[in-house]
């Protein structure tokens, strides 16, 4: 299980709105933050967000313990099963 | 933890030392329009050495104030090409670390921003760098002295949730630096946790406090 946290502020929504797309990750929510899980990797193409470097490179709040980041560049942003 | 009441307002001054009154003020006042609100002519006392000084201040807005201290007779205290009149660094310390400390001073919007950057501009301190974070949008110089002087706009009003998660994220560092061998990693494993056991329950307390 993956889980990842995003704080929910007008510049994060189109990361929410991105992982959202992929039918195997479900995005719901905690109090403030999408709560998105998935059985496996999540991934978030970062040109899709349109997020820029500030906001891309710390728009993630949390990563549960089981799930690690493999991946946070220009690219995408990826957590997966540790 | 009681919650202690918030009373302080604000800055009421900064002090940095200087070696060129002369260019210090000519940026603030002159070049940045910072009207001279204060100063202390003082024989030095207290230790033997202490020696006699100017302390001269400029209004920051709000009646927030940055200070200068010119020591008559002071030679500069290090000889080091990078940092600033303070505080200077070899070639070993990295350049995000030397320029790590600043003074930011906040304007209203972006026409205020821009008024800043044409002063500088057209001054010997133009501006250095101009950028958009997404949420703030900052321009950088250094002043005479070598202190990094950013002013700044937010771009869109703090949230409150924002406040809960800075307050995550704190408590968050705290535990994982208590821990030991801090990571990125940890910390956000750990604020995972945080936001599990706080966040769900802090919406409520919100409709509350509203009310």
């Amino acid at each position: 299980m993956t889980t990842l946290y995003v704080l929910d502020v007008p510049e994060n929504t189109p990361l929410a709105k991105v992982a959202a797309d992929d039918p195997d990750v479900t995005v719901g929510r905690i109090g403030p933050y999408f709560e998105i899980v998935a059985e496996g990797p999540i991934v978030i193409d970062r040109r899709a967000t349109g997020c820029r470097h500030a906001v891309w490179y710390s728009s993630v709040a949390g990563v549960s313990r089981g799930s690690r980041i493999a991946q946070h560049d220009k690219d995408a942003l990826r957590v997966e099963p540790a | 933890m009681t919650k202690l009441d918030h009373r302080v307002q604000g800055v009421d001054h900064t002090a940095f030392p200087t070696f060129d009154p002369a260019g210090t003020v000519r940026f603030y006042r002159d070049v940045l329009g910072f009207p001279v609100v204060h100063s202390i002519c003082a024989a030095g006392w207290g230790p033997e050495d202490h020696p006699d000084f100017i302390h001269f201040f400029f209004d920051i807005g709000n009646d927030d104030r940055i200070a200068f201290f010119y020591y008559f007779g002071l030679e500069p205290v290090h000889g080091h090409r990078r940092g600033d009149v303070y505080a200077g660094f070899g070639p070993e310390v990295p350049e995000f670390f030397v320029r790590s400390r600043h003074l930011a001073i906040h304007v209203e919007n972006e026409v205020d921003l821009l008024e800043y950057r044409r002063r500088l501009d057209v001054s010997d301190w133009p501006v250095e760098m101009q950028i958009k974070h997404e949420t703030i949008e900052s321009i950088y110089t250094h002043d005479p002295n070598g202190y990094m002087v950013e002013f700044t706009r937010a771009m869109r009003p703090i949230t409150p949730q924002e406040d809960l998660d800075a307050n995550l994220t704190v408590d968050a560092l705290l535990d994982v630096v208590d821990e030991g061998e801090p990571t990125f990693g940890k910390l956000l494993a750990r604020k995972a946790e945080l936001i599990v056991e706080r966040a769900a329950e802090w919406e409520p307390a919100q409709a509350e406090s509203r009310r």
